[in-house]
């Protein structure tokens, strides 16, 4: 005789976070490469419906990461306006073309925003507030957790999309995030379009999600489907890409150097690979520790 | 001494009608009332964290458990013994996740004596293994606060200067037992800087109140489980460093992961330090951290080294730690309703729509958030999910 | 001398999609998948291996070999060998040969294009997908639940016998009732049945779709085309509660179908000649929320069952009242709650029903209080264990269908025979003093036939 039914209603939520630098985007349409913006676009709309497709308990959030701002690309913050939300007029999915056509029209007001600015702007950098991203994908998912009924549950991940540099300047906010990401038992995965990042590297080990860096422009759809599409629950099932060696040494924040030795401040922790007497980051001035102990002692005999 | 406590105990207050407080809504209901006390609470708790003081990051702490016969009281179930054990557990746990480069022991006092159960060290899975071995052993006698108190001592004496000392006392019974004068050991206490907190299981104890005052430590009673759970974890984060303690710069490794197949070594494999003790097979293998001063290998950090004494890190570890010295800046209260906006104010973090009468804004961002991601962005994330995407504002460097 | 002894257990059983689909030919299916609906339908029922085989194959255009296959999971051979059967049944892919001759599998075409339409777009719209003009009457979500729920009932009502509300069932609903065994008729005045009791402790979601199933099974004999009407069951369950759609375009089954389904409660329909409708909660996610959804999504549960086999219910419904006295001891009614006990002869009584120890628990956590669900597991396991025990009591019995051989001779004889049956390991049951054994059924004509070469021998 089999047991009561215990298993619950599970919902899985895909927040994946989506690259948009428009320097590094810029550069790739310049070397004519075939990964454009739009091409990238077109393949993650496929992998959120996927995911929507694969169950109807399944959830969707698209984040996209910026230069200079964070936004929701679906669900989108503004009410839906009914021309938004108008039936489609071919054989699409109404969920699945609701999806696409907020991911293109806020996507379209994020570049046209940029563009408006673009004038009287400085120098674009060429690397994107990822931790802004995360930390809002995490607050969503927080709150999707909260208002998740009693008797159901909801595992998310988050799926960052990323193209241009890492951005050292966020180094705190980052790992903030994929802490909180580790407690909170959300899974990272991390879909590499160009240069390695180490800082990625580290969130996907730290999280136990999955980091790829695609080989092949031309095959980013049919990875994201078969790498990104299982949930992490299913994973064990797929024959995967083996688990990258993560380099977790430091660098010192002297010469950002990776060092094997370093000297890291008693105060505020920063890492220096050589011995000097004031920390550069929070002013403390040291004392040489070797004959410390001596000296102490030898006041307080008399 | 004279009674510098201006607050005086509870009992001698006005009485307080609490129920005054609560009103009931259109329908009858106190629940929005209660909600609302209760969010101010939290509110008020994270107002209250001081920040832009100096913390001592690198703790050395000693926890003295009472194993007197007071400890087998059953007011905290099952008896207050086991509790206190499986509560230390997550304590344990919970320490070593925010203070990854600091260290811990643990010290029973019963029978007047006090013993040592494990030394200053920074394996969690040590401590809690300790912990667990514990259950079994019985509560005995009485305690020893000062025998205590100078077994701790003996070892923290030794510590260097930069270290934050400690000694944190679980105390259930109301006397001790001490071969002298204890108040000679406190004088000793504040001497050598080590701060002494109590959390007091079943009264208040004039003793461990001027232990506590004296050494710049915190004395609580706790109320009930829930209560002890929230006052260990106060003790979870790093405390402000006394004046007294030095500054200096310490000297750490960062060693490399090694894989199997990294292919231009050699492999052979080898017995990792953690488990030379153990005599089983584990650790017996090719990959692994190896101290980069002597090569002895670990399975895993943090870990001081058995054969140099290096500190051995990584840098996720430290990173850890970031938040408690640049913790995001509290956020301000405004109404909802004196923000203009063209439609809904939407909290800038999770997007929903915010009905309550109060917004919480970000000074220096200036997004507005829910009091959900308020309490969430101090609590648990600890960075500002406005701030963090907005290119201005990235200002402190760190690490990379 | 050989005996036959028999048994047989009755148990109501609630197919799922996919084994509905099984049973259906291959060209209905074929048919059906004509329609990006009926695909997404299907791929959400898949098994989960299955569903990223689809994936991996979706946008590849040839046959992919059974051996590249095989690589892209590292599952227990039994999972893999399952997902690849699921597909095959469901003739979502089948075998072919790869140019060198190494076996492969290719995707069926048409669900192919379908899935892709479904998720891609292009190809034509869904039937009736037309913006409507604002609804002048137009419905919000509480109303629509209520609506549905005031339908339903009505049905359960009618077959607990109840006179509270039946006027509006009409004869489409008994026929099914009748036709599905969960009624008969009883001296010209149908009644409910042991299978009835069954279906009436299953949840909602599970009941619609067991009398839908029924329902499917008498289109046919109404002149009405399966195909027709499961597309658009299919699209019914993928649209949008509270979202108005138009009747334009359906054809006169489809017409007809909507009708019947307003009748249960899926649709809402302000007149019949109305051209627009409202999918109900009952209709949206049918087929595919159906397997997994155990608790009723659209009404907060009522019952708190406590350790000590109190059972509470708050509900004035006389319908719930009805069901919980057909498993419990009533003790008190008050205005907005019930409270009632479980013992071993109540239990007993619905277990002689053809009730099952499963049901009557599935049926009190799928209907617990939003304050139990809050335990885990959700009814305290002493009733549980409790209740299955008393299930157990009743099946002191076992029942083994055998041949008994008896009158022997000799007891050489009846020992050479039992030995032999031992050897072969089909007897069941022996009695040396009285020279009685039984075989199993399967083993009598080898036992027979050994017996009769023994005679000739001798």
């Amino acid at each position: 005789m089999d047991g009561i039914k215990t298993d619950k209603l599970e919902s899985s939520l895909l927040i994946v976070i989506l690259d948009t630098n428009p320097v590094w985007w810029g550069k790739k349409k310049i070397a004519q490469d075939p990964m454009t913006l739009s091409h990238c676009v077109d393949c993650l709309t496929v992998l959120a419906n996927s995911h929507l497709m694969v169950s109807h308990n399944n959830k969707l959030a698209v984040i996209a990461a910026h230069t200079d701002i964070s936004t929701f690309l679906y669900p989108s913050s503004q009410p839906a306006r009914p021309d938004i939300f108008k039936l489609p007029d071919d054989g699409q999915y109404e969920v699945f073309n609701s999806v696409e056509s907020q991911l293109r029209t806020q996507l379209k007001t994020l570049i046209e925003a940029d563009k408006a600015q673009v004038d009287y702007m400085e120098e674009q950098s060429s690397d994107s507030l990822l931790a802004g991203a995360m930390c809002m994908a995490l607050c969503y998912i927080h709150r999707l957790e909260k208002e998740c009924p009693i008797g159901e549950s909801l595992t998310a991940r988050i799926l960052i999309l990323k193209g241009s540099d890492d951005c050292p300047s966020q180094y705190m906010n980052f790992m903030n995030a994929v802490f909180t990401a580790q407690k909170q038992n959300v899974v990272i995965d991390a879909c590499i379009l160009d240069s390695e990042s180490g800082l990625l590297q580290q969130a996907c080990d730290i999280t136990g999600g999955t980091y790829l860096n695609i080989p092949q422009a031309q095959g980013l759809l049919q990875y994201l489907l078969w790498v990104f599409l299982p949930d992490p629950s299913s994973r064990s099932k797929m024959a995967l890409p083996p688990r990258a060696q993560v380099d977790y040494r430091a660098a010192c924040f002297c010469h950002r150097n990776l060092i094997e030795i370093g000297y890291v401040c008693s105060v505020c922790l920063s890492i220096y690979c050589s011995f000097s007497p004031i920390c550069s980051t929070c002013q403390t001035t040291f004392k040489i520790i070797g004959p410390q102990k001596l000296v102490k002692k030898k006041i307080k005999k008399p | 001494m004279a009674d510098d406590d201006d607050k005086g105990y509870r009992w001698e207050t006005e009485y307080e009608k609490t129920w005054e407080e609560l009103q009931e809504d259109e329908s009858g209901s106190l629940q929005a009332s209660v909600n609302d006390i209760l969010h101010r609470a939290k509110r008020r708790q994270l107002l209250e964290k001081v920040t832009n003081v100096r913390l001592g990051m690198m703790r050395h702490l000693f926890v003295v458990i009472d194993f007197s016969l007071a400890m087998a009281d059953q007011d905290l179930k099952p008896t207050r013994h086991l509790a206190t054990l499986k509560l230390l557990e997550y304590f344990v746990e919970e320490y070593f996740d925010q203070n990854p480069i600091s260290q811990l022991g643990i010290i029973i006092s019963l029978n007047k004596r006090a013993e040592k159960i494990t030394e200053l060290g920074g394996n969690p899975r040590r401590h809690i293994k300790a912990l667990q071995d514990l259950t079994s052993r019985a509560c005995q006698g009485e305690i020893s606060l000062q025998n205590s108190l100078e077994l701790a001592l003996s070892t923290l004496r030794h510590m260097p200067s930069h270290a934050s000392r400690e000694v944190l006392f679980l105390m259930g019974s109301l006397t001790t037992c001490d071969p002298g004068d204890v108040r000679e050991t406190v004088k000793s206490m504040v001497e050598a800087n080590v701060r002494c907190s109590v959390i007091g299981l079943s009264a208040e104890v004039r003793l461990c109140k001027t232990l506590a005052q004296h050494t710049g430590g915190s004395y609580g009673v706790i109320i009930d489980e829930s209560h002890f759970k929230d006052l260990l974890g106060q003790q979870v984060t790093p405390p402000p460093a006394s004046s007294q303690t030095e500054s200096s710069l310490i000297k750490m490794g960062f060693p490399h992961h090694a894989l199997v197949g990294d292919k231009d070594k050699e492999e052979k494999p080898s017995m990792c330090m953690c488990h030379l003790d153990s005599g089983t097979a584990q650790g017996f293998s090719t990959s692994g951290y190896f101290c980069p001063q002597c090569k002895s290998k670990y399975c895993e950090l943090p870990i001081e080294c058995r054969a140099c004494g290096l500190t051995l890190v990584s840098a996720p570890h430290l990173a850890r730690s970031y938040h408690h010295l640049f913790p995001p800046d509290s956020f301000r209260e405004l109404l909802t309703s004196d923000i203009i906006a063209d439609g809904p104010v939407c909290c800038y973090a999770c997007q929903v729509e915010i009905l309550d009468p109060h917004v919480y804004t970000c000074d220096k961002c200036e997004r507005h958030f829910c009091l959900d991601c308020d309490l969430f962005t101090h609590e648990v994330l600890h960075s500002c999910p406005g701030c963090a995407s907005s290119r201005s504002l990235q200002t402190v460097q760190a690490g990379l | 001398m050989a005996t036959t002894i028999a048994t047989k257990a009755k148990k109501l059983a609630c197919k799922d999609l996919h084994s509905f689909l099984r049973t259906l030919p291959p060209t209905v299916l074929d048919h059906l998948y004509c329609h990006p609906a009926t695909c997404l339908a299907v791929f959400r029922d898949l098994p989960e291996l299955s569903r990223h085989y689809v994936m991996r194959i979706m946008f590849v255009e040839q046959a992919v070999a059974q051996a590249v296959v095989r690589q892209w999971s590292t599952a227990p051979q039994e999972e893999q060998l399952e997902a690849a059967a699921a597909l095959m049944e469901l003739r979502v892919w089948y075998e072919k040969p790869l140019p060198g001759g190494m076996p492969g599998w290719l995707l069926n075409h048409v669900f192919r294009k379908n899935l892709h339409t479904a998720l891609l777009g292009g190809g034509n719209p869904w039937i009736g997908n037309k913006d409507l003009t604002i609804d002048k009457y137009a419905k919000d979500i509480p109303f629509l639940d209520k609506y549905a729920l005031e339908r339903w009932e009505c049905v359960l009502h009618f077959m607990v016998g109840s006179n509270q509300g039946t006027d509006g069932v009409n004869t489409d609903i008994t026929d099914v009732l009748l036709h599905s065994g969960l009624m008969r008729v009883d001296e010209g005045e149908p009644s409910i049945t042991a299978e009835g009791f069954q279906f009436l402790l299953m949840d909602t979601s599970s009941q619609v779709w067991f009398f839908l199933l029924q329902y499917l099974d008498t289109v046919q004999s109404r002149g009405m085309d399966l195909v027709e009407c499961l597309t658009f069951l299919f699209q019914l369950s993928f649209s949008t509660l509270g979202k108005d759609y138009c009747t334009e375009g359906m054809s006169e089954n489809q017409l007809r179908f909507l009708q019947h389904l307003r009748e249960f409660g899926l649709v809402y329909q302000r007149k019949r000649k109305s051209h627009r409708y409202y999918p109900t909660r009952l209709a949206v996610n049918i087929v595919s929320g159906l397997s997994k959804a155990a608790v009723d999504t659209h009404r907060p549960g009522f019952i708190v069952v406590e350790t000590n086999y109190r059972v509470y219910a708050y509900t004035d419904s006389p319908l719930q009242i009805a069901l919980l006295a057909l498993f419990c001891d009533m003790l008190y009614r008050f205005p907005n709650m019930a409270a009632a006990n479980l013992s071993r002869t109540s239990v007993r009584a619905a277990l002689s029903r053809g009730i099952t120890a499963d049901q009557i628990l599935h049926y009190l956590q799928s209907h617990a209080h939003p304050e139990m669900l809050k335990n885990s597991p959700v009814v305290p396991p002493t009733i549980t264990d409790q209740v299955k025990l008393w299930e157990l009591e009743r099946d002191r019995f076992k029942f083994n269908d055998g041949v008994m051989y008896n009158q022997f001779l000799s007891q050489a004889d009846f020992e050479l025979l039992r030995n032999y049956a031992k050897d072969m390991n089909v007897l069941v049951w022996e009695m040396p003093e009285k020279r009685v054994l039984i075989v199993t059924k399967s083993g009598h004509d080898d036992v027979k036939r050994f017996w009769k070469r023994q005679k000739a021998s001798s």
